[in-house]
Formats: structure tokens, sequence, C-alpha cells
């Protein structure tokens, strides 16, 4: 494919748009700098769009992350490269860095798209939703979630027929199958890594089934599940459809243990799984909901009221480790556990089994730099080079990191981090001026 | 009065209104009216998809007035205002209506009672919309400074990094040194880096800055005045110690000074003098005098000329643009026999464990005692279950398993139980955790029903816990020593937050605007909170929000002005009878008695008003009128509601 070549220059560059990304590029850009935002997906907001309400406030996700977006769309400093990367990173001087922005194409003129919708009506091919973490379908010329910004369709060229039949349907001709990769030379003076972070993959632990028993799920389906711009509209088992009555969480599912190679605990899952206990039990009232945990770790600021309220709310508690999982003919999932408490191993049976994910570093940033290294941490989330005292700070001047990049961070930790991070780059462009 | 165009948008709010209220039946019902253009429903009103569209409307329409019902206006009220910006009307026209928590979320139980109310809530906000006036906001000058409270890690943090942004900084901070809590501890948990090192190394950054002005031993007295322009009294309490001096002097004045007081800093652990320095590299260098224990012997003076008790109390004034609170926390005091504390002589807290192992080497001996088994019980102080403090103190169990770890490496002989319940080594602390099990530590746990006792028997000291690891087995540990991991509670003395009527959460810490999105902001305009005085939180916790406040605050003061609400109060003053009603209602001070046309009456002060709306009720005459809340507008709310 021939590739165009554009020189840009900005202040800024801040890779990935999720909440910190986003809120370090709002802080630069409320105080003047011009940013450029790079989100390698379809959408800015990271995970934090996906999810449904959030602890310990209860405040529906979407409803304080569409505001934030929206701003961050329309800030007069920030300009937003959804379906890009980064690479090349090279360090010219002390206010200088050259890299390399590669833009996918979407196949769609965003400025165009009205998202009517009827190229997703059209189009006959249909694969798993990433967007609703595989628990439902869509087509290959979609629009990637309702509440998703830029808000406009996109073709997934991997799945795509080239039948033409969105071409036809689009009413405003916006589509386009002629676009192509652009390669963008890129000029910035600070830059601030915000790449959040991964989840772990049950399926690298087969004794809780996962992939292979259809009624169990990750917390991050489940979110998608309770989210007010749900899939299914209401709270289903995926098996067969059946309203779940007896529900159990599995925490620390590739956390907390060497085994997997993830010693660290994730900080967040505890309290997620908290929060949609709280939500199921308002949603399902008669529905039980067990916490399978080895310690609850509720330590921010409201949580342990949290924690206690949920206990209040009739959520219960069993303290002990899942050895393995096993599938009854119904679709029932029996739960081997040591049940620490009574000193002694037991079964129960649930007809939902939720696995409270980990958190794992974004592997590979540090190959995103050329001349200059990036170091990583043990666990390989970006080290941070004077920990307590600048906690923004990485091994390369003028590189700062934000959010979960670090290591496990909820929302309010990802929010202070990326406060610092912006602080420390405006510092360093006006210090390098 | 030219015919009102208005547009009025209906959120389902993804599914948070449209579960129980029907929208489409609201939209019906008001599509209607007279005045109202357009009526839409929509799925998030504060899309960015639906807030082009409104621009759209607005524009292509020519509408003169926005109502939108969605969730409460303290989120979106300002998204909303925005967006009639954007299309060039003036902002103030804009009318909310909250059908979210006041319909919906109210009366889940009832949707045709929430969607009846619904309608009326709207109802009144188009009302309204029909006399919104446009509203000029005022512009007030902003000083670019910031004065930061509490010289800690956070506030020499944020001081640093609003230095860095060529901003004036002035740090005052109470006590005659700098460093906070930091400065108390050694070794820290995560770094080899001492505690005392790590304030050097900011101290030693932030003097060499002509723009960072210190002031120690110095305290906010008064505070008058609001955003861009705070006016504050400052008053510094005297070192009486000269600043050239010769240490030797001092040394010998320190030896000779007769007053022996307990040492705070040890957390009374040790005795000092009324002349002192808590250790000897710390910041500012020059030792101070502690009047309130000096009884004015004169020895010191004697062999040390640097001393001077002529210096006199100071007061300064200082007018800055924003203020940054970083007045960190006070570790929590276990009551009279709570564990055994102050009715056993091997009971200590935390803080003095770690003042005790830091200034011992060899043995660990307390009171004469050589110590062998040490007792750590968790969570005094928090996640109380008959106490206020039902928060988690955050990060106690990592600095509780750091100082055991420590302190066994230092003292290989000692013997470490933790009485716990359940530990919360949250993220890569956990390995902090594993390292403590691999040197042999023991962990007894318990719940909240079931916390250990403490019992003293002749010169012994034992902790009994029915420990839930083991099948709930009763299990009784002989400690040499009992350390209370007491958690964080927020300072006791809060008379600067009064000064700024700073809200306190259920934990009485500082609150923030907002706990997920807003963690650094407060409801007072220009005053940020920063580290522990907001909640617990470990060093890089601290700074992370140090930076953000530093930065929230830079960026209010940053452009040099300020655009202020233009929502005031308005007095009629031929109809003022200067009763003084409304200057006992006012909570901001922003009513003045003057004298106009040889009568008294009463004025606003504008820069200060924040359209509160207070005084108009208790006005008698009926004088007082709230713009964009005039009595026309909230009565022809009353007429559509009742
Ligand atoms: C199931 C679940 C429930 C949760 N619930 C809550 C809750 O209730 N409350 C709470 O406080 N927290 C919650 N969290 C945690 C919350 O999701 C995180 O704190 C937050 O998402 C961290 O934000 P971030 O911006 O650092 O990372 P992310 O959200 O991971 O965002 C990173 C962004 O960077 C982009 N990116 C990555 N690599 C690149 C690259 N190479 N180039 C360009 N872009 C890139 C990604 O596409 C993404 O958009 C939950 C997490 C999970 C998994
Ligand atoms: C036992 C213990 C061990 C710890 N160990 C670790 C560890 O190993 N690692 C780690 O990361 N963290 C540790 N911490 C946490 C650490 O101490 C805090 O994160 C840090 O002190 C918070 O800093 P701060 O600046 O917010 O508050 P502080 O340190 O409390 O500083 C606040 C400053 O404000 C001043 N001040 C208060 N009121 C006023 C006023 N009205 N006017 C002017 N000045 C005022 C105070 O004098 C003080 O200097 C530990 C905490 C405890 C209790
Ligand atoms: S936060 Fe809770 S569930 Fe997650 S790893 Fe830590 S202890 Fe396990
Ligand atoms: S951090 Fe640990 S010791 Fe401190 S209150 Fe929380 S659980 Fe208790």
């Amino acid at each position: 494919m021939e590739e165009s070549l554009k020189s840009i220059c900005y202040d800024a560059l801040v890779i990935g748009a999720g909440i910190a990304g986003g809120e370090a590029a709002l802080n630069l850009a409320n105080t003047g700098y011009k940013v450029l935002l790079v989100d390698k997906e379809l959408s800015v907001g990271g995970k934090m769009i996906m999810l449904s309400k959030v602890f310990p406030t209860l405040d529906c996700a979407a409803c304080i992350t569409t505001p934030k977006v929206s701003e961050i769309s329309r800030h007069p400093n920030i300009t937003i490269f959804t379906g890009s990367e980064v690479s090349n990173i090279r360090k010219l001087s002390d206010n200088e860095f050259a890299a390399k922005v590669t833009k996918k194409p979407r196949y769609v003129h965003v400025e165009d798209c009205t998202a009517c919708q009827l190229c997703e009506k059209a189009c006959p091919t249909s694969v798993r939703d990433q967007y609703q973490f595989g628990l439902i379908g869509r087509k290959a010329a979609f629009i990637p979630f309702s509440i998703c910004s830029p808000k406009a369709a996109a073709i997934d060229i991997d799945n795509c027929t080239l039948c033409g039949a969105c071409e036809r349907a689009c009413p405003t001709h916006c589509i386009d199958f002629t676009m192509e990769t652009e390669t963008i030379e890129l000029h910035v003076k600070t830059i601030i890594v915000a790449t959040g972070f991964n989840l772990f993959d049950p399926n690298n632990m087969p004794r809780y089934g996962y992939g292979k028993f259809k009624n169990v799920i990750t917390a991050m389906q489940m979110e998608r599940e309770i989210a007010p711009t749900r899939p299914y509209h209401t709270i289903l088992r995926p098996g067969d459809g059946k309203v779940p009555d007896r529900i159990a969480y599995v925490l620390c599912v590739g956390s907390r243990d060497a085994s997997v190679g993830n010693p660290i605990c994730s900080q967040i899952c505890c309290m997620y799984s908290i929060k949609q206990a709280q939500l199921l039990m308002g949603a399902l009232p008669m529905a039980d909901v067990t916490i399978y945990y080895i310690n609850i770790r509720s330590f921010g600021k409201g949580f342990e009221e949290f924690y206690q309220q949920a206990k209040g709310m009739g959520v219960n508690f069993v303290k002990g480790k899942i050895g393995r999982i096993s599938e009854k003919e119904n679709g029932n999932l029996i739960l081997r556990y040591e049940d620490i408490n009574k000193g002694k191993l037991q079964e129960a049976e649930h007809d939902m089994v939720i696995l409270s994910t980990g958190v794992l570093p974004n592997k590979g940033i540090d190959g995103l730099f050329e001349n200059e290294t990036l170091y990583l941490d043990e666990f390989s989330f970006v080290g941070q080079s004077d920990k307590l005292a600048s906690p923004a700070k990485t091994s390369i001047g003028g590189v700062f990191v934000a959010g979960a990049a670090t290591g496990p961070m909820d929302i309010p930790d990802s929010i202070l981090s990326a406060g610092a991070a912006s602080s420390e780059a405006i510092s360093y462009i006006i210090q390098h001026a | 009065m030219k015919k009102k165009k208005i547009g009025v948008y209906i959120c389902h709010c993804g599914g948070n209104i449209s579960d129980y209220v029907d929208v489409e039946k609201v939209r019906q019902a008001v599509e209607g009216e007279d005045i109202v253009f357009l009526a839409k429903t929509t799925m998030f009103a504060c899309s960015d998809a639906n807030q082009r569209e409104m621009v759209n409307d607005i524009e292509a329409n020519g509408l003169t007035s926005v109502v939108v019902a969605s969730c409460s206006p303290k989120l979106h009220l300002l998204t909303f205002r925005n967006v009639s910006q954007r299309a060039n009307l003036n902002k103030y026209t804009y009318v909310h209506a909250n059908i979210r928590e006041q319909a919906s979320w109210a009366h889940s139980d009832n949707k045709i009672g929430a969607t009846e109310k619904a309608i009326h809530l709207v109802k009144a906000a188009i009302a309204k919309a029909n006399y919104a006036e446009a509203l000029e906001s005022n512009k007030v000058k902003a000083q670019k400074s910031v004065a930061i409270i509490g010289a800690g890690v956070a506030g020499m943090k944020a001081a640093i990094s609003l230095s860095n942004k060529d901003c004036e900084v002035i740090l005052i901070e109470k006590e005659p040194f700098v460093g906070g809590r930091v400065a108390q501890w050694n070794s820290l948990s995560t770094t080899t880096e001492t505690g005392k090192e790590i304030v050097k190394r900011l101290y030693d950054d932030l003097i060499t800055r002509d723009n960072i002005t210190i002031c120690t031993n110095s305290e906010v007295i008064s505070n008058k005045g609001s955003v861009g322009n705070f006016t504050l009294k400052i008053k510094t309490t005297p070192r009486y110690i000269r600043q050239s001096f010769h240490p030797e002097d001092l040394t010998r004045a320190i030896e000779v000074c007769p007053v022996s007081v307990p040492d705070e800093f040890n957390f009374r652990l040790t005795q000092r003098k009324a002349i002192y320095k808590n250790y000897p590299g710390e910041y500012p260098q020059t030792p101070v005098i502690d009047i309130k224990n000096c009884t004015r012997c004169g020895a010191c003076e004697k062999v040390c000329p640097a001393v001077d008790f002529n210096e006199k109390e100071e007061i300064t004034e200082i007018t800055v643009g924003s203020v940054l609170m970083a007045t960190g926390f006070d570790p929590y005091t276990p009551g009279y026999g709570e564990f055994g504390y102050a009715t056993s002589e091997n009971v200590i807290t935390l803080p003095q464990f770690k003042r005790l192992i830091d200034e011992q080497s060899g043995t660990l001996v307390y009171k004469g005692k050589v110590i062998k088994n040490i007792a750590y019980i968790y969570c005094v102080g928090s996640r109380q279950t008959k106490g206020d403090n039902t928060y988690c103190s955050r990060n106690c169990c990592t600095s509780t398993i750091h100082a055991a770890v420590t302190a066994k490496s230092k003292f290989p002989d000692i013997n470490n139980f933790h009485f716990n319940r359940g530990l919360r080594t949250y993220g890569k602390q956990e390995i902090l955790y594993a390292d403590s099990l691999r040197s042999g530590d023991i962990y007894l746990q318990s719940y909240e029903d079931g916390l250990p006792t403490v019992t003293i028997e002749g010169n012994k000291t034992i902790v009994k816990i029915n420990d839930i690891l083991t099948n709930g087995k009763e299990i009784e540990v002989e400690a040499d020593l009992v350390v209370l991991v007491t958690g964080m509670v927020p300072r006791a003395d809060n008379k600067v937050g009064t000064l700024f009527k700073l809200p306190k959460g259920r934990d009485k810490f500082y609150n923030e605007i907002h706990m997920k999105l807003r963690p650094v902001e407060t409801v007072i305009d220009g005053v940020t909170i920063a580290g522990a005085c907001q909640g617990p939180k470990n060093i890089a916790e601290s700074v992370n929000s140090a930076l953000s406040a530093a930065t929230k605050s830079y960026s209010i003061i940053s452009k040099g002005e300020l655009e202020s609400e233009p929502l005031v109060a308005i007095i009629d003053q031929d109809k003022c009878t200067w009763c003084g009603a409304c200057e006992k209602a006012c909570p901001f001070d922003a009513i003045l008695k003057v004298e106009d046309k040889g009568k008294i009456v009463a004025e606003i002060n504008n820069s200060v008003c924040k359209g509160c709306g207070m005084c108009a009720p208790v006005c008698e005459p009926d004088a007082i009128n709230v713009t964009a809340c005039s009595s026309t507008e909230i009565m022809s709310m009353i007429d559509t509601l009742v």
C-alpha cells in the first residue's frame, strides 16, 4: 500500500485515551498546550466507558465518562487519532521527540457518518463483538458501541467480504474502501504514556472451565450485562438464557498467584466484585450472591463502608480459594473449595460463576521507543524512576506515565496519577522551553 | 417580550431514567406548549453526538432557550450551559430539570407517578426558561500565586511543581520544621531511601527557588476574599534564635536547658528540651525555642549569643489566587485501656514502634526489657464497628509488615505475630507480605466480631485470639511488646479548615467535589486539597494528589483572569430599610452596610456573593432578588407545579 507522509507538531503526545490519558490531555489542554491524543481502539474512553456503575459511589459509568469524553473531543487544544498507533519514538533533544503515528483506515469518513446504522443492517457478516466482550455478535460494518466517540461506523476489514452492501445502503456515501493507512511524522516536546492494562485471560486456568462451561463468564462480561446500555437488556446466563439465581464470584483469578506468573494483587477486583454483587442484588432481588475470597481489599475512601453495605444487603462472603469448577448437565456449576473458617473442603452449586480476573501489564510499551530505553518494572509495568517522590517520572526525561500503565489502579487513583503526569509534563515544557 | 422558542431534550440516561419514566410520554406532554418549538428524547443527552445535535438545532431554528431533562444539575448544568454558549446563545438562558434523582430514582416503585412528576418538573423548567434572562459573567483579576498550607511531602511537592510553572508560592508550615510525618520515618516501604532523605532532597530543591517563600512556625489566622483573590493573614511565631549561629554554642545551649518535656517527634517515647531540634539534619537548620514550655531561665542565652528573646511575633498579609490545603493527618490515639494502651507497660503504637526500631541497634530493648515476641494488633482505630472510624486506613497493613520485616532484619532474634483482620497489601505491596511470610512471621486472623484481647498478668502481656485461619482455634501469645497498628485520623486541630469553610466527609477528612472524577477540588472555588488531609494515603499517592492539586490550582489562575458567575443577589435600595436580617443570614459575609442618599441600606459585595439566596426570604420588605431566580421565574415555576 502506498503511504502518504505528513509531518505535524504538538506540545504533548498522550498515548492511550482511557480515563488516565483523557484526564492528562485535558489538564494540558486547559493550561493552553496543544495535545495529540492517540488510541489504538476505534473509540476513546478505555475500559471505563465500558463499565456499568462505579464503586463506591455507584455513579453510572457512562454518565460520568461521556461528558469527559465529550469535553476531550471538543477541546480546541486536543486532536484525537483513534484506530492509530505510535511507534519509533526518538528523543532528538531535551525538548523534542519525534515519532511515527500510523492511522489505520476506518473505511468510513467520520465527518460524514450520521451513525444511522443502515450499514449495520445491510451487512451480511456477523462476528463476535469485542466491545461486548464476546457476549453477542456484531456486523463487519458496525458502530463500535452506543456511546463510542467518535460516534461513527467502521468496517472490520479482516472479516469483511467486500460485498458492497453497506456502501449501497449508506445514505451519506461516507463508506470508502479506497482509504489507506496513513503514516504521519510527529514532533512533540513531551510524552505521556497512558496505555492502561490488560485483563488476565482465564483460558490460562483450565480448572475453572472458562471457555468450556458457558455459564462461567468474566467480571468484564458481567459489567456489560449490568450496564445501562447492556446487550441483553436483562441479566441472564449465556448457556441457556435462564435468569440466574445462585451466582458465585471467584476472586483473585490470575492474581496473587505465582503459578500463573502474577504474584501481585490487582487492587480493583475485590471492589468491582462487591459492586457487581450489589447491583445484582438490586436487579435480581431473589438471587443469592456469594463471593469467594482470600482477603477483601476495600482500602480506599468509602470502600470499607461499601463492603459492609454489601454484607448488610445479604451478599454472602466466603473465605476460601476455589480449587476447581465442574459442570452439571443442566449447566449448573459445582465449585470445590477449601472453606477456611470451617477448615475443610466443601462443594457448592451455583448456576452462574463470574471470574474476577486480575490486572496484567500491557506489555511491549518499551518497544515503542527507539533511541532511549523505557525501563519496565519487575512485573513489566512501565517503571517509575522515582517511585515515591515523583511517581510519574520514567527512565526517559520528558516521558511520563499515567494510570494503570504503572500498575493496578482504580479510577480515582488513575485520575490522581494523570494529574501528576500532566503536572510534570507542563513543568517539563516550561523548564525546557 | 419577544415570544420564546424553546428546545426541550428528555434523556433516557441509558435506562437510568427510561426504565421508570416514560420519556416519550413526557415528550408528548410538553411538545404542544406554545413556547416549545421542539421536543426530543435522547439516549444520552450528554453524549458528544447529542451535544452536536443540540448545537445544530439551536442554530438552525434560532431557539432562544434550551431545557434538558436529565440527571442532577451537579453533574451536567455546566455541560449544557456550554452547549448553549457554543451555539451562540447566552448560557444563562439554559434551564435544567432533574428527572433522574428526583423522578426515576426516587420513585422506582411507581412508574406512573414517576412519569407524572417528571412531566411537572419539565413543565416548571419550561416556565422558568420563558423568563430566563441573558446575563453576563463578571470578570475578576486573579493573582498568579498560590498559598500552600502544610509542608509535608504533599505540600513540598506541590510547591516545587507550581514553582516550575513560574507561579509564586507561599508555603506555610505551622511546625518549626518542614517534612511532616515523613521526616519521622527512617526506612520506608518499596524504596531504599529513608523518609529523612526524601525530605532533605525536597527541601534542598525548595530553597534554590526564588519564587517560593517558606514560612515555618506559621499559621493562617484569617481569610477574606474568594477565588482569584484570597487575602490571608499569617501569624509567625519567632524561633528566638538568630539565623547566624555557632553550631557548638547551640549544642551547649541545648545541653544546659533545664526543661524536659515529652518529645512529640518521637511520639512521646522520649523527652526533649525547650530549645531543640528533632534530628541533626532537620530543616530549616536553625533550632527553635519552644516558648510555651520555656521558663525564661536564661541558661541558653548565657552560652549562646544567637539566642534572642526579643524577637517578636509577626503578622503578614498576603493575597493569593488559590489555596492548596496539605495539612496531613494525625495517627489515631487509642483510648485508655484499648488493647492495654496506657494500662500496660508493654503496649505501644505503630508510629512509636517505628521510632523505637530506628533509634536502636544490636538488641531491641523497651523499658529496659529485651524484646523477643512482638504482637501486632491491626486496625486499631480503623474499621470500627462501634466507634466513628468505619473506614480502613489504607496503608497501615503495609507499614506494619514493612516495620516488622525491618525489625526482624535488624534484630534477628525477634518473633513477629500479626493479629490481623484480613491483610490489605494491595497491588505490588503484596510482595512485601510474601517476604514476611518467608521470613517466618506468623499471621493470625479474626473478623470484627472476634477481635483479639490483651490481658495483663503480672508483668506478662498475653494476646489471645480465636484464629479463623486454623478453624477458630484459641491461640495465645505472650508478648514482650504489643504494637497497636493505629490508623490515620484527620488532624485534631481544624481551625484552618474552618477558616475556609471546607466541608468534611463521613470520615471527617476534607471532602472532594466528586470522589471518582474530581478528587482534589472542593466546593469552595479556588481551594484544592492534597495528600493525607483528603484521606489516608502513602507517599506516592500523596504526591500524585499533590501534583494533581497543583495542576488544578494552576489552571484556575494561570490566565490571570477569572470568570465569576453573575448569579448574585440584588438589593432594591429604595425598598431596603436596613433591618440587618440579610447580613445575619448570609453565610459568605457578602452583605455590607452602606449609606445611600442619606439612608442606611444593604449592599452586595458581588465578588463574594455566591447567589445562594439565603438572604432573599428573610427580607421583610422583599427588597432582595437573586439573578436567574427572580420572583417572576420562581412564581411561574410554582404555578405550573401546583
Ligand atoms: C471489570 C472491571 C470493573 C471495574 N470497575 C471499576 C469501578 O467500579 N470503579 C473504579 O474506580 N475502577 C473500576 N475498574 C478499574 C478501571 O477500569 C481502571 O482504573 C481504569 O480503566 C484505568 O484507566 P487507564 O486509562 O489507566 O487504562 P485503560 O482503561 O486500560 O485505558 C488505556 C487506553 O490505552 C489504549 N492503548 C493501549 N495500548 C495502546 C497503544 N500501544 N497505543 C495506543 N493506545 C493504546 C487502550 O486502547 C485504552 O483505550 C474496573 C475494572 C474492571 C476490569
Ligand atoms: C506509621 C506510619 C508509617 C508509614 N510508613 C510509610 C511508608 O513506609 N511508605 C509510605 O509511602 N508512606 C508511609 N506512611 C504514610 C506517610 O506518612 C503519608 O503518606 C505522608 O505523611 C502524607 O503526607 P502529607 O504531606 O499529606 O501529610 P503530613 O506528613 O501529615 O504533613 C502535613 C504537614 O502539614 C502541617 N500542618 C498541619 N496543619 C497545619 C496548619 N493548620 N497550618 C500549617 N501547617 C499545618 C503539619 O505540621 C505537617 O508538616 C506511613 C504512615 C504511618 C502513620
Ligand atoms: S483486589 Fe482482591 S480479588 Fe483482586 S487480586 Fe487483590 S485480593 Fe484478589
Ligand atoms: S490498612 Fe490494614 S491495618 Fe490499616 S485499617 Fe486497613 S485493614 Fe486495618
